[in-house]
């Protein structure tokens, strides 16, 4: 990084490039590495990319078809497009402050740059146009394909696909000054709130609840539609409400009355003059605020909140639990990846299990109600315990610390050990109470389900942070943290899964095949198995493989 | 206080040994200096015995008691002070000595007085109660040192301490350093800073390659003069000899 920095000064004050493009340059190469047709992993990971962009177009293609089909059948054609546009709209302005707050005011490489002589309008313009362009790419990926697949259900004239491109361009710079407009004070709100750990956690709690509910509805929906074509998703009550809402679902119906030449003598001008009084705002509220505004978050990134406490004094093993919880509970990004997921699971595990319940239901029937629930309950388990795989990897530098003090190893990671555990426990309890509260399951086969995924959680966390002791990955980023995702995660996350799959669509077999109890006493005895297994793979050797920790 | 007998030392995948035959005893109220250059093994010979890197053969005992058969009662006897400077940085400074305190089994009454007199010595009243990512590279040495000191160990282990910190800072350090071996403790600890090794320690050991070159007490009359010339004589590869020959002939450095 400080590499390229330097080179990318010695460019621009050498004056052998244009300073914009340059730093525009540099914008790419940290976000997506360098691309080299001589180096094989580089030409294979564009591919990728090329090729995962592609798959994810034709399957929203699809996707699309289903959907609008769905409106059609209701009659609300039209308003589907416009809540379409809506939502994307909605997601670039949403994700358009995360970005632009992140990418303007946030990066690293601000406080560097600002010592050397490169303008602050400069570096504004490069970072604004790296903005522009990577969202113009994912708009293109995502709004493309659902655009062709409306065009798929109803009959658009060939200047249909001409108009594709500008209201991609109104979708992408529309939302983009928007959030230059409101990034600033996010950016101030967000400083505000970094301290406030609890606070995070829940509100992250709620939005990732929310989006998830709604997802699953939506879901729900479209498989309703799938199971039976010719009958209405939408109630006239609900069909009525759509129209009312998307009438007024101004500026957005604007792109959908372009795209189906409604109102045009209406839609252009709004459109145009929209996004002149959106770039004004941008160029006023940056030009007033944007070197003040980066200059004081540099400031304020380094800055750390205060707490008085007494010198209190704990047990050893308490204050190894304590010392865990605090370093995760007052990271955002440790936080989101485990408590905020934990928190989340029983609504999503709830959710999940309605509707897969229902299909199942009614496709084969109620003896593989235990297993479907086995095989949900137990894929978000695998997300909440594959956190455990980087329980030494999150260490960093402070690894030395496990070494040093007088705590035997077996101690200090039962300590680990123990918080997982609590956190898996409560979050399974919870799922279990809601599951029997609705009356998913009947009560002795939730129990009984309660008990296989307890275990499961307790042997997938011995295996995950056995690997991590193995073979700890110290890649720390940002605040000395783990940013992405290590060998050990996926590794963790791929042996879950392989567990849920076995225990889950076993458990469904047999309970179809021979009985509901049979399939109890199967996934009581394979997790079990797991559980005797991961005792003995976590304890063999283990004060021999933490004595080469960090060495 | 410290018995080192015949410490060797070798990376996994690595053919040569990192550090050989290394012995070492220190007596208690000695302030003891490990001198090298860069990679000469003095950081791995600090954390062999400190319990961070397994060793190869020989024995490492910390007030008797052996760092491989008796770890943790060995442990107890010793703070450690890294180069890195690492520490909990989500915890307030407070929290972070009060974690160390509870791991070393430091009683309510001994542990306020200690926290007291460290963080009135190192001058971090003001900041002992914020996030220690807040704090300067020097701020974050003190109370990684206040960590290491709360539970008052017989050895004082410090792997390049003066790192990075300002004149201020590192006298305040001194102070502590040489004030711990007033109460009859132990202090070890690696520096390149010749200078103040001979102003400060009682003995000094010379550490090239791996191996153990020298131990030169330094209240002998003359020892403190030459010790610079005595580590460049020992430290000084073929290139600086033959530099050193150039420069002779050329008159270079005069």
């Amino acid at each position: 990084m400080r590499q390229k920095l330097a080179g990318a000064v010695e460019d621009i004050m050498g004056r052998k490039k244009h300073p914009v493009l340059t730093l525009l340059k540099l914008e790419f190469v940290n976000k997506f590495g360098t691309v080299s047709l001589k180096d094989g992993k580089s030409v294979f990971k564009s591919l990728f990319y090329i090729i995962g962009a592609g798959a994810l177009m034709v399957a929203l293609y699809y996707v699309s078809i289903i959907f609008f089909n769905m409106f059609e059948r209701a009659g609300i054609l039209y308003e589907a497009l416009v809540l379409v546009y809506g939502v994307v709209f909605a997601f670039l302005c949403i994700t358009g402050v995360s970005s632009t707050s992140k990418v303007l005011y946030y990066k690293g490489d601000n406080e560097i740059l600002m010592r050397f002589p490169i303008k602050p309008i400069h570096m504004f313009v490069s970072k604004t146009l790296f903005l522009i362009l990577t969202q113009l790419g994912l708009v293109m990926v995502v709004l493309v394909p659902l655009l062709v697949g409306y065009a798929a259900v109803t009959e658009v004239g060939i200047s249909y696909y001409v108009r594709i491109p500008i209201s991609i361009l109104f979708c992408v710079l529309i939302p983009f000054f928007i959030a230059n407009v409101f990034a600033i004070p996010g950016t101030h709100l967000a400083n505000k709130i970094k301290n406030k750990h609890g606070l995070i956690i829940i509100l992250f709690t709620i939005v990732v609840s929310l989006f998830f509910a709604i997802y699953m509805l939506l879901f729900d929906s479209m498989v309703q539609f799938l199971k039976d074509t010719e009958f209405s998703v939408f109630s006239p009550e609900v069909v009525k409400i759509i129209k009312d809402v998307c009438k007024y679902l101004i500026p957005i119906k604007y792109l959908a009355d372009m795209m189906v030449l409604n109102e045009l003598y209406i839609a252009y001008p709004v459109l145009i003059n929209l996004t002149a009084l959106t770039l004004i705002g941008t160029i006023l509220v940056i030009v007033k605020l944007y070197q003040k505004t980066l200059l004081g978050n540099i400031e304020a990134e380094g800055s750390a909140f205060k707490k008085v406490t007494k010198n209190k004094v704990r047990p050893v093993f308490l204050s190894l639990m304590n010392k865990e919880f605090l370093e995760i509970f007052r990271s955002v990004n440790y936080s989101f990846q485990y408590f905020v997921l934990a928190c989340a699971m029983p609504l999503m595990v709830f959710f999940c299990n309605r509707i897969t319940l229902a299909l199942a239901k009614n496709q084969v029937g109620e003896q593989i109600t235990l297993g479907i629930t086995l095989l949900v309950m137990l894929i978000f388990t695998t997300i909440i315990c594959s956190f455990s795989a980087t329980s030494i990897s999150r260490e960093g530098n402070n690894v030395y610390h496990i070494k040093i003090i007088p705590v035997s190893p077996l101690t200090q990671l039962a300590a680990k050990f123990t918080m997982y555990f609590i956190v898996s426990f409560v979050a399974n309890v919870v799922c279990i109470a809601v599951i029997i509260f609705t009356k998913q399951l009947e009560v002795k086969q939730a129990f009984g389900a309660f008990g296989v995924v307890q275990a499961c959680s307790i042997a997938l966390t011995l295996f995950s942070m056995r690997r991590d002791i193995v073979k700890p990955y110290f890649n720390l980023s940002g605040e000395g943290e783990l940013v992405a995702n290590n060998v050990n995660t996926t590794m963790s996350v791929g042996i879950g899964l392989l567990i849920a799959l076995v225990i889950g669509v076993g458990a469904m077999f047999i309970g179809y095949l021979v009985a509901v109890e049979t399939a109890l006493y199967y996934s009581l005895g394979v997790a079990g198995g797991l559980l005797i297994l991961s005792f003995l793979t976590y304890f063999t050797r283990l004060k021999h493989r933490f004595d080469y920790i960090g060495t | 206080m410290l018995e080192i007998k015949n410490l060797y030392k070798k990376y996994r995948n690595s053919e040569r040994f990192s550090v050989r035959d290394l012995s070492l005893e220190l007596k208690p109220g000695e302030i003891f200096g490990f001198l090298g250059q860069n990679g000469a093994g003095k950081s791995t010979t600090i954390k062999c015995l400190t319990g961070i890197y397994p060793f190869t053969s020989g024995t490492i005992k910390i007030c008797g008691y052996d760092i491989q058969k008796d770890p943790i009662n060995a442990k107890m006897n010793m703070g450690y002070v890294p180069d890195n400077h690492s520490v909990y940085e989500k915890l307030t400074g407070r929290e972070y000595v009060n974690f160390l305190a509870d791991i070393y089994k430091v009683s309510k009454r001994e542990r306020e007085a200690r926290f007291d007199k460290y963080v009135a010595q190192f001058k971090l009243g003001h900041a002992v109660d914020t996030q220690i990512k807040s704090y300067s590279h020097g701020m974050k040495q003190k109370i990684s040192i206040i960590g290491a000191l709360i539970h008052n160990p017989k050895l004082w282990v410090l792997d390049e301490p003066m790192t990075g910190l300002d004149h201020q800072s590192m006298i305040e350090i001194l102070k502590r350093m040489y004030d711990h071996c007033q109460e009859g403790n132990t202090v070890f600890f690696s520096s390149h800073n010749l200078d103040l090794v001979s102003k400060v320690c009682d003995r000094v050991t010379i550490i090239k390659d791996g191996i153990q070159q020298c131990t030169i007490d330094l209240h002998v009359k003359g020892n403190k003069e030459t010790l610079e010339s005595t580590f460049v004589k020992i430290t000084a590869t073929e290139q600086d000899l033959i530099n050193r020959t150039t420069d002779d002939i050329f008159g270079i450095g005069r």
